[in-house]
C-alpha cells in the first residue's frame, strides 16, 4: 500500500484542497480530502476484479519492463535483481491483504 | 462551426517529425500553501503526465517534445521521464504563473526550429488529460496543417440554451478539450505580439484569434479524454485505460482504422 498527496478539487469543500491517495499496487484504492475528510473509494465488489485485471497486465508486461530497466542501467539492474525477486511475494501478499481486510 | 472528420493514420499533410508537442504540466498554483502537482500522480503504473506524451510520440508526425514544468517539480519529472519515456527526447522548460506564460516559454524554446521551417505545426496539450490518444493528436495535427488551427470539442446538449434574440433557434454549446494544434509560424507570431502588448490569453485559441486571421477548426473530441480535476476522475481514468488495454497509441489507431475500413468495404 503506497500513499501519495496531491491537490484535487473537493466536491464537498468546493475548493482545490490537498488529498491523500491510497494505492493497492498501482491501482488507486481510495482518496481522502485532508481538509474535510470526504472520502471517495472503489467499492469492494469493483476493487478485486479491477485489481486482478490490473495484476494480469502487470505480469504480462513485466518482462518488457525488466528488459527496459536492464538496458537503461545493466549494473544497477543486476545488483538489485536478487532483492527484487525476494521482495515480490511479500509485496503481492501485502497488496492482497490490504484489499481483503477492507 | 464546422467539425472535420477523423483523419486516417498517415493521411494528413504533415511530414514525419514536423509537428512539435508542447505539454503543459506547470499548473497554475491556484491554492495557497502546500501545492502538490496532480500531473505527477501515479496512474496505472505511470505518472499522469507521461501517458499523453507516450500516445502523441507514437505518431510519426510528432518530433520535438517540450514539457513545461514548475521548478520545484524538476527532480521528480526528470526521474519519471528517465523511467517511463527513456526513448523520447523531451526538452524540459520552466513555465510561468499563467498558462499563457507557460505556452510562451515553450514557444520561445521552439522558435529556432519554427523560424527555420523545421516545425510546421505546434500541438499544445494539458498534461492533466492523460487519455488523449493518438487519434485525437492526429486529427488536430491534420486539421491544423490544412486550415491553420484545430481544437477538439464535445457537444454539451445539457448546456444548450435558447438564443433570446431568435427564440426559435438553439445555440450549440460545446466543451473544448486539448490537444489544440496550430500552424507554427502564425502561432509564434501571435505570442510574440501578445508579449509586446502584455496580453494574457485564457487559452491558445484566444491569442491566435486576437492576433492572426488563422481559421480555427473544430474536430470531434473524445468523451474519454477527461481532465483530472476531481478524485473520481482518477478512478475513471484507471478504468478507461484498462478498458483500452492500456494502449491508445498510433499502432492501435492504425489497427482500428484498417478494421473499420474493412467493415465498410464488406458492407458495400
Amino acid at each position: 500500500m503506497s500513499v501519495e498527496f496531491s491537490d484535487l478539487t473537493c466536491e464537498r469543500c468546493d475548493l482545490v484542497t490537498e488529498h491523500e491517495l491510497h494505492y493497492a499496487g498501482r491501482l488507486l484504492e481510495s482518496v481522502r480530502c485532508t481538509r474535510c475528510g470526504h472520502r471517495v473509494m472503489l467499492s469492494h465488489q469493483a476493487l478485486l476484479p479491477a485489481y486482478l485485471h490490473d495484476l494480469e497486465h502487470r505480469v504480462a508486461s513485466k518482462p518488457q519492463r525488466m528488459y527496459r530497466r536492464a538496458a537503461r542501467d545493466p549494473l544497477a539492474f543486476l545488483v538489485g535483481l536478487p532483492l527484487a525477486v525476494v521482495r515480490q511475494p511479500t509485496k503481492f501478499a501485502r497488496e492482497l491483504w490490504s484489499l481483503v481486510r477492507r | 462551426m464546422t467539425v472535420t472528420p477523423a483523419a486516417a493514420p498517415g493521411a494528413d499533410g504533415v511530414e514525419a517529425s514536423r509537428a512539435a508537442l508542447v505539454v503543459l504540466a506547470a499548473g497554475e498554483g491556484s491554492r495557497v500553501g502546500h501545492d502538490t502537482n496532480k500531473v505527477l500522480l501515479p496512474l496505472a503504473g505511470r505518472r499522469v503526465f507521461t501517458w499523453s506524451i507516450r500516445w502523441a510520440h507514437s505518431l510519426p508526425q510528432v518530433g520535438q517534445v517540450v514539457l513545461v514544468i514548475r521548478e520545484s517539480d524538476r527532480e521528480l519529472v526528470g526521474r519519471a521521464l528517465e523511467r517511463e519515456l527513456p526513448d523520447v527526447d523531451v526538452t524540459v522548460v520552466v513555465g510561468g504563473r499563467t498558462r499563457h506564460e507557460s505556452e510562451w516559454s515553450a514557444l520561445q524554446t521552439l522558435a529556432p526550429e519554427i523560424e527555420s521551417g523545421g516545425t510546421e505545426v505546434v500541438v499544445i496539450h494539458d498534461a492533466a488529460r492523460p487519455l488523449a490518444g493518438a487519434q485525437v493528436f492526429l486529427d488536430v495535427i491534420s486539421a491544423a496543417a490544412v486550415y491553420g488551427g484545430a481544437l477538439p470539442v464535445r457537444d454539451q446538449p445539457a448546456l444548450t440554451t435558447l438564443d433570446h434574440a431568435r427564440q426559435s433557434e438553439l445555440r450549440r454549446t460545446v466543451a473544448v478539450q486539448t490537444p489544440q494544434a496550430f500552424r507554427a509560424r502564425p502561432l509564434l507570431e501571435a505570442y510574440s505580439r501578445a508579449s509586446a502588448d502584455a496580453f494574457v490569453g485564457t487559452d491558445t485559441a484566444s491569442c491566435v484569434e486576437r492576433y492572426t486571421d488563422v481559421a480555427v477548426r473544430c474536430v470531434a473530441g473524445d468523451a474519454g479524454n477527461i481532465k483530472i480535476t476531481f478524485p473520481e476522475d482518477l478512478f475513471l481514468a484507471e478504468r478507461l485505460l484498462a478498458k483500452a488495454d492500456w494502449d491508445l497509441s498510433a499502432e492501435t489507431v492504425a489497427h482500428r482504422w484498417s478494421a473499420h475500413e474493412g467493415r465498410r468495404r464488406r458492407s458495400r
